[in-house]
């Protein structure tokens, strides 16, 4: 026996999943949107994909390198604290990058892009403390940032022609503002183009839902995921939207059920956004109450506004995880209500 | 009786279980050591009370110190010889012990107790008590305790599980000395006044099942692979489906648990009048030449133990320049491939820091783990991810009490995580992504919660502003030190857990000497 032996608490063994490993597998499972949104799009999502994932990597390390003291210590020594930074880069800031890119139109300036992914990291993420800190999701932010700051226009309407037809047709920024909101009953797509994306505007890693749904499964295969939480919140927020419009038009078509559930950010908020860790609450029924609220929130939203709210509704649900991370706990193994005043231990 | 299947139980984790590694392994008989340091302090509770005196004359199995109230347990001589000194030295946990040194003469001269012929309940009783009798699972609960429980009781549980990874020692047991684990199974049963005896046995122990579906009074319950199945409160539920509640005794449920090898201990001691001195444990680990079951008597040195399997494994470093060096001997230096050194399983046992540790009656096992099985990474930020939760066995939150803790909140902390009801099985820590030392801050949580509820004469208040893990330094000229982490444990945890432990211990007492002047009246 050496020096070298290592003392520590048990357990002694440990799994071999990283945070790293499991960014990477988030990553892998984005790739198929990414890639179908490039089919789509072309050099516009190409250009836009990668300027978010560079600037959001080169503003974590920035950050990182400017941020707590000893700056000039650190300009002394700067590729010690480059292998420093590599060593402990876990893959987070591209996952934003990426999120943010495939959630914007593909019409989106480069610019508006780099700035975007620039105030997702440095001002939702690393101000905050980095890596698990942050309280909303970066992207979903950064989305409503650039949504908020540059033409507005540009975000709700896109005229795109896509690759399945060279026809122009008219739809939002995403096939919900066109047919299901307005009641534009020409506007309406077959589900086979709604679920592949052909012939369908809207945000680059959006369109294709059979990419999502590919992601999804991988996702959730491996683990990194739980499986029922993405349907839950899509197929509630499906049906709740389906009773609404028929309190509108007082006819109950669940035909409508499929439209809602793939038009528009839910499916992909749903999977990649709102599952999130760093800001989804951690307990199993935390996680109910979340995804039941966000359900809610987003067709009541969808139904009122006649906007994409899927970002919105994840930000505000965000901001309220901690209160249900405090107040909607479950009870240990074994725990029996005492009749008494007294707490049961 | 045919075999069922256990409740399902949706938590805990699936480890590999590398038990591949021992479990082919017939137990071996370790040879005597020439010198025992026996230790006083061998089960849950106070340590016992030396009756020997320097120089003395012991046979093996001579009783050498006496139970010092309630929760505590009579120490035998494991070797037979002349009792050198009695003297403090610091055991495996960190804590100071008193250790009875016996140098043996080689004359395995035994002192029993007469063997009883169908013994009545109360005889079976007192023989538990009188051999010293402790859990053998891990804890070492003082048996004597549990056979006689304040409330009825209907249901005697083996817990034959062996959840942890690498161990096999409970296992070989039940393959080689089945009878006498059912006979010992009877003998409690009868001083418990109970006829109904399950045991319940891993998915991944088929040939043990087997062996226990022979008895017609054994009800053998198959259980899923999955860790922590061995944990009392789960393998209560799991065979039985009744919850023990938080803060109670599986005796408050009707039922008592006893593993295999106490059974084992027990038939031995009313069979044969064997009192408790040695016991079978796993040597295992990739860091272990030869991976063995052995019988080892208390106070053997861990390094005698490691000899005799044949040493560490170790892992040849090859020097860079050929050129000069001619023969291979000559290129090659060895190191040793051990990394971590445990005591007991790897997901709840002790991490040694020598090996001039002596081994207990309650040792199941002793690891020697190479890099890359002790998996010592340096932990990242918490992701939130809520892994430990969903693998928590008691539904708890390790994350909040990990978050509330670095921050010195340990009351929120225990409130949030609900921190009291944790059984540290170390599920949560297995599972985390992030590698954060999640059972520390547990420990710590419970020691500044325990220290505030029973304050202690002795006791130091655990540090409010306490980090549970160190940060990485750097050194004067501004350079960043590559440093394992978590290489010591901070002193005041080690401290507190060994308070803690006593804490907890004393609360039992009192409870038992209550009760007993209850009885009295």
């Amino acid at each position: 026996m050496d020096n070298s032996i290592v003392i520590s608490t048990p357990p002694h063994v440990k799994s071999k999943r990283t945070t790293k490993g499991i960014m990477l597998d988030v990553v892998i499972a984005l790739i198929p949107a990414a890639v179908m949104g490039i089919v789509y799009f072309r050099l516009n999502a190409f250009i836009l994909i990668l300027t978010s994932v560079l600037a959001a990597v080169a503003t974590e390390f920035v950050y990182y390198f400017i941020a707590n003291k000893g700056f000039s210590d650190k300009c002394r020594h700067a590729g010690e604290v480059c292998k420093k930074w590599w060593k402990q880069f876990d893959f987070t800031s591209i996952v934003t990058g990426l999120i943010l890119a495939l959630i914007l139109p593909p019409t989106v300036k480069w610019y508006e892009v780099l700035i975007g992914a620039i105030f997702s990291i440095a001002i939702v993420k690393m101000v905050f403390g980095g890596t698990g800190k942050n309280l909303v999701n970066p992207a979903a932010t950064g989305r409503i940032f650039m949504f908020l700051s540059f033409s507005i226009t540009a975000y709700s309407v896109c005229k795109i022609a896509p690759v399945a037809d060279g026809s122009e047709i008219f739809t939002g920024a995403t096939h919900l503002s066109g047919f299901l909101l307005d009641g534009n009953k020409s506007g309406h797509i077959a589900w086979l183009d709604l679920f592949l994306g052909t012939g369908v505007a809207g945000c680059i890693g959006e369109t294709c839902k059979a990419a999502l749904l590919l992601g999804f499964i991988y996702l959730a295969a491996r683990k990194v995921i739980k499986w029922w939480q993405p349907l839950l919140y899509t197929a509630l927020s499906a049906f709740l939207s389906v009773c609404l419009a028929a309190i509108g038009s007082k006819t109950f078509e669940i035909g409508l059920f499929l439209d809602y559930a793939l038009s528009g950010g839910l499916m992909f908020g749903a999977i990649f956004m709102a599952t999130d860790y760093v800001t989804s609450p951690k307990g199993v029924y935390g996680q109910l109450v979340y995804y039941v609220a966000l359900a809610v929130l987003t067709s009541v939203l969808r139904y009122l506004t006649k906007f994409e709210v899927v970002s919105f509704v994840i930000m505000l649900m965000n901001l309220l995880v901690p209160l249900i991370d405090t107040y909607v706990v479950r009870k240990p193994f074994g725990y029996k209500k005492v009749k008494t005043q007294k707490e049961g231990k | 009786m045919k075999a069922i299947k256990g409740k399902p139980f949706f938590a805990g984790i699936h480890v590999r279980g590398k038990k591949s590694l021992a479990c082919g392994h017939r137990t071996e008989i370790m040879p005597e050591p020439a010198e025992a340091y026996i230790s006083l302090s061998q089960s849950l509770g106070k340590p016992a009370v030396a009756v020997v005196v320097k120089g003395q004359k012991v046979k093996e199995g001579e009783l050498i110190a006496k139970a010092d109230g309630a929760i505590s347990s009579n120490v035998f001589a494991s070797i037979s010889g002349e009792v050198t000194d009695v003297r403090q030295l610091t055991g495996a946990n960190g804590c100071s012990e008193t250790y009875i040194v016996i140098k043996g003469d080689g004359t395995c001269e035994k002192a029993y107790l007469p063997p009883l012929n169908g013994p009545s309940a109360e005889e079976i009783k007192a023989r538990i008590k009188d051999c010293g009798i402790v859990g053998l699972g891990g804890a070492g609960f003082p048996a004597a305790v549990k056979v006689a429980p304040r409330t009825a009781v209907d249901t005697l549980i083996l817990n034959g599980a062996e959840c942890e990874p690498y161990l096999t020692c409970d296992h070989r047991l039940m393959l080689e000395n089945t009878d006498e684990i059912a006979r010992g199974a009877r003998y409690i049963a009868k001083a418990l006044g109970v006829d109904k005896i399950i045991i319940g046995i891993e998915a991944n122990k088929p040939d043990c099942i087997e062996m226990f579906e022979r008895y017609d009074d054994i009800q053998p319950v198959i259980l899923k692979k999955q860790y922590p199945m061995g944990s009392e409160k789960h393998l209560i539920y799991v065979t039985t489906g009744r919850k023990v509640g938080i803060g109670k005794l599986p005796a408050d449920s009707g039922v008592v648990v006893q593993n295999v090898a106490t059974a084992f201990a027990v038939c031995e001691a009313v069979e044969k009048g064997k009192p408790l001195y040695e016991r079978i444990l796993t040597v295992s680990g990739e860091g272990v030449k030869q991976p063995k079951n052995l019988w080892v008597r208390a106070g053997t040195c861990v390094k005698d133990i490691v000899d005799f399997c044949g040493g560490e494994v170790t892992e040849q470093i090859i020097k860079k320049d050929l050129q000069t060096a001619e023969t291979d001997d000559e290129n090659q230096t060895e190191k040793s491939a051990v990394k971590k050194v445990v005591q007991g399983g790897p997901m709840t046992g002790l991490a040694l820091a020598t090996y001039d540790v002596y081994t207990h009656k309650t040792t199941s096992g002793i690891l020697l783990l190479t890099k890359k099985e002790a998996a010592a990474e340096e932990p990242t930020p918490c992701l939130n991810c809520g892994m430990c939760a969903d693998a928590c066995p008691m539904h708890l939150m390790p994350m909040q009490t990990a978050f509330y803790s670095a921050a010195g909140d340990f009351d929120t902390a225990a409130k949030l995580g609900n921190t009291l009801a944790c059984i540290e099985c170390g599920a949560c820590e297995f599972i985390c992504p992030a590698k954060r030392p999640l059972i520390q801050a547990i420990r710590k949580t419970k020691a500044y919660v325990r220290s505030k509820e029973a304050p202690l004469p002795d006791a130091k208040p655990v540090d409010q502003k306490g980090r549970s893990a160190p940060t990485v330094p750097l050194t004067e000229d501004g350079k960043i030190v590559e440093k394992p982490v978590m290489q010591k444990i901070d002193e005041s945890v080690k401290n507190s857990e060994g308070e803690l432990k006593n804490a907890a211990v004393e609360k039992i007492t009192e409870e038992v000497k209550k009760q007993a002047e209850k009885e009295e009246k």
